[in-house]
């Protein structure tokens, strides 16, 4: 059971420490409520054993009645606290998620459905390793040391074979992992794969509908069922030996010191008060290491998902554009050389970049599907940072600048606009926080968008809104922006094929007339029309 | 949903699952009886060294403790043998049940019409939601059943002892192993009900600015979107205190039964030696063994939780297989043929079996290497006129002569995780090596036919997939089909990327002189045509 507690976990949720420190107080208090309870119950049994009388016991009793309301106290106490730490601990790591989207919206490693994914259940996972796994784990690093030390107080025989015993449990559970681990890895994969057959085909459905095949793959889907359940079933053979050493052992190790126990008391080495006390008491040794492997599944899929969750946090951190410079009055903007290679990509996404764009410029960039039109865009707008050369403004490295500020300069039309929920009014004037109702309206009007009822709500996802309304609304989006003067550069990107919106040649004269610069990406004639250059992006490099 | 009968249907499922496998029933009892067998063993190891120590006080020759020495450490090893082969054997039966059911549910499914229809979330739920039937087995069915013979049989035995304290033990066995699970399930149930649409409006929010992350940062305004999330995210956690808070009383009731028992037997043993009624040595087992046997129950509340979540994912499973089919799922590829090799439609009247019809009147008629654009705003049910002429649902009212089956080209046809040529093959099962080579080459693929595209085809971009799409349409065309259906074939595409595709469709369709009905919204296809058809809204 390696790295059972991360660090990081520790790092990032101040409730996390105060858990652990509350739930050890818990365990220790538990513990010598346990001690109490078998001292009360052998004391009780072995007084009516030898005096066959009930005076006293009725004493012994209440105490022991009052023991059991303590520990049932004390369960409800770590229940409360687990819970409220894993609480905490996931409202940050999703808002901290959500935040590392924000911070690269378009990091191409996590995909939108990860994310989501990851804050709505993966982080639900955090739920068994705090409310089950965790305080198990404080109990079983104070709780066997506890007891162990109390049963060599009374008898040193049945200590020792827990103090040999104990520890065999983590050792051979580790060995069992160990040689078993490749063979274990391997077959799951297998198994991962032969589930999401099923999970394939029923996506696919419809396809196989319309080419007349989908009543026909039941037959292949029975066998490939059986062969996932037989390779399931030898992983599962292989992965419970664990927790068999782990049962055996531990059940093993009581009979042993009941045994070793009982047959000191018959020749009166020991006597039965102590006796009875060892043999309550032995089984409470194991208990919360037994329930740390119990547990120990809990644990792993709640680090997986805390991984997951660090990895896409602490990545968005080390991308924080670190300026902090005022942005200059003079905007224009200067590719030099400017190149990108995504992660792992084995060529460049974008070929060296030369280009400047002058306030009351509109370049156009050309070239072919894939040639990083869309990859200059998001490095102009500050979205991407180059992998190679440097972009300036007005003179400034882009990187010295505050990436904020940049930002809100920028009237942005991406290829399909992001749509949040709220009215069509909202959705134009976002980021146009002092726009009036009739500059809205006008913006949406010069879009194209007439027909839009700015009431309308819209949905999840832009539910309502087709691809070319979406669009519109962008375009209405950047419109608001050039007229209420805060913007001082335009970035609008080719939009999906088939729309048939001439709406950009609206935006394209609203920059014309207020005298910014525009870098663009479009097929449109109409636009075409209105550039003052076209740079080709990609191999064929051209002169501006 | 009403808990009554959800539970009911939960329940039937289940149990018509443990039919539908080989010797289900006696696979259960066997499941049953290992784990009732493993906690058995704990508490007997219990009682019999209570009683081995107790015999020791009384200093017998040694002899008179063998047999009990033998048992407690049969029993010391039996629990780990007899936990282990219940494991094997339970998640055997459980791995079987979750097999029978994702066939009984692609059966179901596959004899319904999917196209067109927007189910795409339910189907992606149903393949999570069918393995909730291995926590039921696993983690409820056979535990539960395992500890109730494990309490009635310890209770057994104890009467011989004393019935007063069997009796006592019993009830508090029942209500810590039955009683208090359930309730905390109830309680559970509860506040997950108030915690689902919290969940619901979370995942909303979270997606919602995942895609629209970019037009947020550029707008600027990512702090009062944040703030938005934060706030959900506290109405959540709110919910969620609520749920915890009851889990814990379960666990702390648990503990007060187990001191009641003990107590009690402490008390009622004491008296019955006291009166002479009870030998001294039987004392130690009357009061040790309610110890262990309260431990059984140990992790019963979360269990019953997870029968919480696990009936709802099976409701809704059952809502699926329950659904009466719409369509007739396959497309029949022995239907009537027109000798003319014309695909035409007259006065047809299509929609969704008991909706509203999406058209009226329609008539239509391609003949052989004619292109007729059908366009209309979206949204319309372009998609259900298709189904309904491939036959995969019926038409309301009208005539659909087609010259044989009909290939169909979707927007979003799914690309398998398997090899290129497989893929392919799906378009006519019998192609040839030959033919699959080159519809690829006249898809404008260069792409091994023997390369395993990725889950999703992830693999592939999306002009790439579409390509694929289009050579799975050529196979089919070669060997068998007559006729064409492209759906919105440039749509999800940049500019180029639908340009480029598009030239070839042509250039490869145009090899086969079959009729070809095009649904696009794109006014570049639409030029590509030889013919127009407008559907209007329809007309009331």
């Amino acid at each position: 059971m390696a790295a059972p507690i991360d660090r990081r976990l520790l790092r990032r949720g101040r409730a996390t420490r105060n858990v652990l420190v509350a739930l050890a107080v818990v365990g220790v208090a538990s513990s010598a409520l346990i001690i109490g309870q078998a001292r009360l119950l052998s004391d009780a049994a072995s007084h009516v054993f030898s005096t066959h009388r009930t005076d006293g016991v009725l004493g012994w009793a209440g105490l022991l009645a009052l023991v059991f309301l303590g520990r049932a106290a004390l369960a409800w106490l770590s229940e409360v606290l687990a819970h409220r730490a894993a609480a905490e601990v996931k409202s940050r790591l999703r808002h901290d998620l959500l935040a590392a989207r924000l911070a690269r919206p378009q990091n191409p490693d996590v995909p939108t459905g990860t994310l989501v994914t990851l804050v709505t259940q993966g982080l639900d996972d955090l739920d068994g390793y705090y409310s089950k796994y965790l305080p198990q784990l404080l109990l079983a690093a104070t709780v066997p040391l506890i007891i162990a030390v109390t049963i060599a107080t009374q008898d040193l025989e049945s200590a020792v074979i827990i103090v040999i015993t104990l520890p065999l449990i983590p050792v051979f559970m580790a060995l069992i992992g160990w040689s078993t681990e490749t063979q274990v890895r391997r077959r799951f994969t297998v198994a991962t794969r032969l589930a999401n057959h099923f999970a394939d085909l029923v996506t696919g459905l419809s396809t196989l509908q319309v080419f007349g095949r989908a009543r026909a793959q039941l037959t292949g889907l029975r066998r490939t069922e059986d062969a996932h359940r037989r390779e399931t079933m030898t992983t599962l053979r292989i992965t419970f030996l664990s927790s068999f050493a782990l049962e055996l052992i531990a059940t093993i190790s009581v009979a042993l010191v009941a045994v070793s126990v009982g047959f000191r008391v018959v020749f009166s080495q020991i006597d039965l008060r102590t006796a009875l006390f060892v043999l309550i008491l032995a089984p409470e040794a194991y208990l919360p290491v037994r329930q740390v492997g119990v547990h120990f599944h809990d644990a792993a899929d709640g680090m997986a998902a805390a991984e997951a969750a660090f990895s896409i946090i602490e990545d968005a951190e080390r991308h924080v554009s670190p300026g902090t410079g005022e942005l200059p009055d003079d905007t224009t903007i200067t590719f030099d050389g400017v190149t990108h290679r995504y992660p792992g990509a084995e060529r460049d996404a974008l070929a060296p970049l030369t280009l400047t764009v002058a306030p009351g410029e509109i370049v156009a960039l050309a070239g072919l599907s894939g040639g990083g039109k869309s990859t200059a865009l998001a490095i102009a707008a500050g979205l991407l940072r180059p992998t190679g050369g440097r972009v300036l403004v007005g003179g400034h490295p882009l990187d010295t600048l505050n990436p904020g500020q940049w930002k809100t300069a920028i009237a942005w039309v991406g290829q399909l606009p992001g749509m949040i929920h709220g009215t069509i009014a909202e959705n134009t004037a976002l980021g146009s926080p002092d726009a009036s109702a009739a500059d809205i309206a006008a913006a949406l009007r010069d879009a194209g968008a007439l027909t839009l009822d700015p009431h309308r709500p819209v949905g999840d996802d832009a539910e309502g809104l087709s691809a070319g309304e979406r669009r519109r609304v962008g375009v209405a989006r950047a419109l608001l922006r050039l007229r209420s003067g805060g913007a001082r550069l335009l970035i609008l990107d080719e939009p999906t094929a088939g729309l048939d919106s001439d709406a950009e040649a609206t935006v394209l004269e609203a920059v014309r007339a207020s005298g910014v610069g525009a870098l663009v990406v479009s097929h449109r004639p109409a636009v075409l029309a209105m550039v003052d250059r076209i740079q080709h992006v990609g191999a064929v490099a051209q002169d501006a | 949903m009403p808990d009554a009968s959800s539970r009911r249907t939960a329940t039937a499922l289940v149990l018509g699952l443990v039919d539908t496998v080989p010797h289900g029933r006696r696979r259960l009892a066997l499941s049953v009886l290992l784990a009732a067998l493993a906690s058995g063993a704990s508490v007997a190891l219990m009682g019999v060294a209570a009683w081995l120590l107790s015999r020791a006080a009384e200093h017998p020759p040694v002899l008179y403790l063998e047999a009990a020495a033998v048992g407690v450490r049969f029993f010391g090893i039996g629990r780990g043998v007899f936990r282990y082969a219940e494991r094997l054997v339970g998640h055997d039966l459980a791995l079987r049940m979750e097999s029978a059911l994702r066939l009984h549910a692609y059966d179901r499914l596959s004899r319904t019409t999917l196209l067109g229809r927007r189910r795409g979330d339910l189907l992606v739920r149903l393949v999570a939601d069918v393995s909730a039937i291995q926590d039921v087995v696993v983690r409820v069915a056979i535990p539960f059943a395992a500890a109730s013979l494990v309490m009635l049989g310890t209770s057994l035995i104890l009467t011989i002892f004393s019935p007063a304290a069997a009796a006592v033990l019993l009830g508090t066995a029942v209500l810590a192993g039955w009683v208090l699970p359930w309730l905390s399930q109830v309680a559970s149930r509860t506040a997950d009900a108030a915690t689902v649409p919290e969940r619901g409006r979370l995942a909303a929010v979270a997606d919602e600015l995942a895609h629209a992350a970019t037009d947020i940062v550029m707008a600027g305004v990512q702090p009062a979107q944040l703030a938005r999330f934060d706030a959900i995210d506290a109405r959540l956690r709110g919910a969620e205190r609520r749920a915890a808070l009851s889990r814990g009383v379960a666990t702390a009731g648990q503990l007060v039964a187990a001191g009641i028992a003990v107590t009690a037997s402490l008390l009622i043993g004491g008296q019955a030696v006291a009166a002479g009624r009870l030998l001294a040595r039987d004392l130690a087992v009357l009061v040790l063994t309610p110890l262990a046997l309260h431990e059984v129950f140990a992790s019963f509340t979360q269990s019953a939780q997870v029968l919480t979540r696990a009936r709802a994912a099976l409701t809704r499973v059952r809502e699926v297989l329950d659904a009466p089919p719409v369509g007739r799922g396959d497309q029949p590829l022995d239907g009537e043929r027109s000798a003319s090799g014309v695909l035409a439609v007259r006065d047809l009247t299509a929609g969704w079996p008991g909706a509203e019809p999406v058209v009226r009147n329609l008539s239509l008629r391609v003949g052989p290497g004619e292109r007729l654009a059908l366009v209309g705003p979206s949204g319309i049910g372009k998609t259900t006129v298709a189904a309904t002429v491939m036959g995969l649902i019926p038409a309301v009212s009208g005539e659909i002569t087609a010259p044989g089956g009909i290939a169909y080209l979707a927007q979003d046809a799914h690309i398998f995780a398997t090899s290129v040529a497989e893929n392919l093959r799906i378009g006519r099962r019998d192609a040839t090596d030959e033919q699959v080579v080159d519809a690829l080459a006249r898809a404008g693929l260069d792409l091994e036919p023997g390369r395993v595209v990725g889950e999703q085809g992830a693999t592939l971009s999306g002009g790439e997939a579409r390509r694929v799409a289009l050579a799975r349409v050529l196979v089919g065309l070669e060997t068998g089909y007559r006729a064409v259906i492209l759906d919105e074939p440039t749509e999800h595409l940049d500019h180029d990327t639908a340009a480029t595709l598009m030239a070839d469709l042509w250039r490869a369709l145009g090899d086969e002189p079959v009729p070809v009905l095009v649904i696009t919204h794109d006014p570049e296809v639409m030029a590509q045509c030889t013919a127009v058809e407008t559907l209007g809204p329809p007309a009331p």
